[in-house]
């Protein structure tokens, strides 16, 4: 009886470990949830000459975000050149495409000319006009 | 004259979790220890509880060891490394003690004193490997060194290793013995995830097309061709199934990863294929493998009596097992199944933990799995998450070939069960990897070269 009951015993002492273990693996899951949802990348603003945006500020940006000198655009970015609905940068599956939403104005991707559609990496620089911001990763949790 | 020493930053940190899960894990090995003793002696009793204490107390010495550190290290692989290990000891004190005999100076230690012994040199490996590596740049900036090194330790084995049980495994030097196989993966996963961080772009490149399948530029193949190459090498002339298997697996996941590419997996599965049908006609050992898996009835008392004796075990185990030393591990002094203690642990613990305690063993591996991938998922760049992905494969895939070897699902290889099984090698190159696996979950103190795309994807223009 007492042979029986050890014998039980330690495998239900296996699984209350196992339990605690997958409520931890679970709290970090939910915790890296909670942190990671509210964006999926920023964009540094490197030159600014008409201070619209704000240059050297860091811009916390959604899936999809829309660039022109329009006020409607998600980000309002102002300079000659750039037209009211300039660019579209999206983040799709698992890349960053930049696409020319035909305003007219120059748009480039660490210098060179948008035709259509690029895909866009983290440390890239994209350049509206005078404008140049560069694609980061969203802030680290752990940085913050 | 002043001498400037490195200041070695250490904030003491608590780490709760931790402490908590290895609190409980403690519980549970005496629970097991004193049911072990128990049913040995027919009344209640605690045995000789010496290899326990050593190891509950190599895990609090690592625990505060990691405290007294202030590293940001995950709070869960410690205690699920306890339990297996405890699992471990429980197993080894419990078979038929001279499987393994050897004689250290004077004294004579059996299979559960040698098995101590390895499991606290791998739990000071461990903790040694998650404390002081602070960096792994030295490891990408090395990756050829470490290629040339894992080919000379293959070359050793080819040349002077000796054949135990029809394959060529082991290297004797002197009085100490090894298999390099166990390390050899460690290595080749470094050089992999080296070789794929500096290459993703160019191999995730579509350039050649043959039918439905697209393919990356042809001297980019290479590199699989020369894996599919060593592997087949391993099995010939070392007739090592389990840890080509092995490398050849983890090297299409870790391809897999790296690009995303479907092709490439589905390109490995047919050289998988094509090399296996090869192997299969051409080579004895090969065949005798298969044929037994296919059909262990046809030779019970020869070839299939390892296999049959396995699935007899977990027959016996039935849902909640017979009990630590209920079971029927040896008759007559000769162990039931050959090789218990290496290849057969997982039957060993389906016999006398039951299903219960399979499966329970089962799921410490795919929680391994998870903390590995996560670590791998939030590493600050593509080298290091591709070397955590791999070390974590490494681990998980083995207890699966070899878990699932042990219930006849597919082919017995000769591969051990991570942290369970007999075995020096074994133990403290698990014990190396969990430890790399430690020091890369710690964010704040692993930082790597910053790379211009540090993001693991497919970059394809639209």
């Amino acid at each position: 009886m007492v042979l029986w009951a050890l014998r039980i015993g330690f495998i239900v002492c296996i699984y209350v470990f196992l339990a605690l273990v997958v409520r931890t693996l679970w709290r970090d899951l939910r915790a890296a949830v909670a942190t990671a949802a509210p964006s999926v990348g920023r964009l540094i603003v490197v030159a600014s000459p008409l201070g619209r945006p704000e240059p050297g500020t860091s811009i916390p940006i959604d899936a999809v975000t829309s660039l022109g000198g329009d006020v409607n655009n998600t980000l309002v970015v102002d300079d000659p050149d750039v037209a009211s609905q300039h660019g579209l940068l999206t983040f799709r599956g698992r890349a960053w495409y930049l696409e020319d939403r035909g305003g007219g104005g120059p748009l480039r991707v660490n210098g060179e000319m948008v035709d259509g559609a690029a895909t866009v990496r983290y440390g890239d620089e994209i350049g509206l006009g005078r404008v140049r911001l560069r694609l980061e990763r969203p802030h680290d949790v752990a940085d913050a | 004259m002043r001498l400037s020493l490195p200041r070695l930053r250490m904030r003491p940190q608590i780490r709760d979790r931790e402490s908590r899960l290895l609190f409980v894990v403690a519980i549970t090995l005496c629970v097991g220890w004193v049911s072990l003793a128990s049913t040995r002696t027919g009344s209640l009793s605690i045995g000789d509880p010496l290899p326990l204490i050593c190891w509950l107390l190599a895990l609090g010495g690592l625990h505060l060891a990691f405290v007294i550190s202030g590293r940001d290290l995950d709070q869960v692989l410690l205690p699920l490394v306890g339990l297996l290990g405890g699992i471990s000891l429980l197993f080894m004190e419990r078979l038929p003690q001279d499987l393994v005999v050897q004689q250290v100076g004077d004294r004579t230690l059996m299979l559960g004193d040698l098995q101590l012994l390895w499991l606290l040199l791998g739990a000071g490996v461990l903790g040694i490997t998650a404390i002081s590596v602070r960096s792994v740049r030295w490891l990408r900036e090395y990756r050829y060194t470490w290629a040339a090194f894992g080919i000379c330790l293959l070359g050793a084995v080819f040349l002077l290793g000796d054949e135990v049980n029809g394959a060529r495994l082991s290297i004797h030097l002197g009085p100490l013995s090894g298999q390099p196989s166990e390390l050899l993966k460690v290595i080749l996963v470094v050089f992999l995830a080296a070789y794929l961080a500096d290459n993703r772009p160019i191999l995730a490149r579509t350039s050649l097309r043959v039918g439905p399948l697209r393919l990356p530029p042809l001297p980019y193949l290479l590199p699989m061709l020369a894996m599919w190459g060593i592997a087949l090498s391993m099995v010939i002339v070392q007739k090592d199934l389990g840890a080509a298997l092995l490398l050849f697996s983890v090297f299409l996941a870790l391809l897999y990863i790296a690009t995303q590419r479907v092709s490439y997996v589905v390109v490995g599965l047919v050289l998988f294929v094509v090399g296996a049908a090869l192997l299969y006609s051409q080579l004895g050992h090969v065949r005798t493998r298969v044929d037994i898996w296919l059909d262990p009835w046809a030779d019970p008392l020869g070839a299939g009596y390892q296999v049959i004796r396995s699935l007899y075990a977990f027959g016996r185990g039935g849902i909640l097992g017979t009990g630590l030393d209920a079971g029927l591990p040896a008759v007559g002094g000769v162990p039931a199944i050959p090789l218990i203690h290496t290849d057969f642990a997982f039957a060993a613990v389906g016999e006398e933990l039951g299903l219960l305690g399979a499966l329970a063993v089962g799921t410490c591996y795919l929680v391994l799995a998870e903390r590995g991938l996560r670590i791998a998922a939030r590493a600050p760049d593509e080298f290091q998450a591709l070397l955590a992905a791999g070390l974590t494969l490494v681990i998980v895939l083995q207890a699966a070939l070899i878990m699932a070897a042990n219930l006849r699902l597919v082919p017995l290889t000769g591969v051990t069960l991570p942290f369970i099984s007999y075995g020096g090698s074994s133990l403290l190159t698990n014990s190396l990897v969990v430890g790399l696996l430690l020091a890369l979950s710690d964010r704040r103190a692993v930082r790597g070269v910053p790379a211009a795309g540090y993001r693991i994807g497919r970059s394809a223009v639209v």
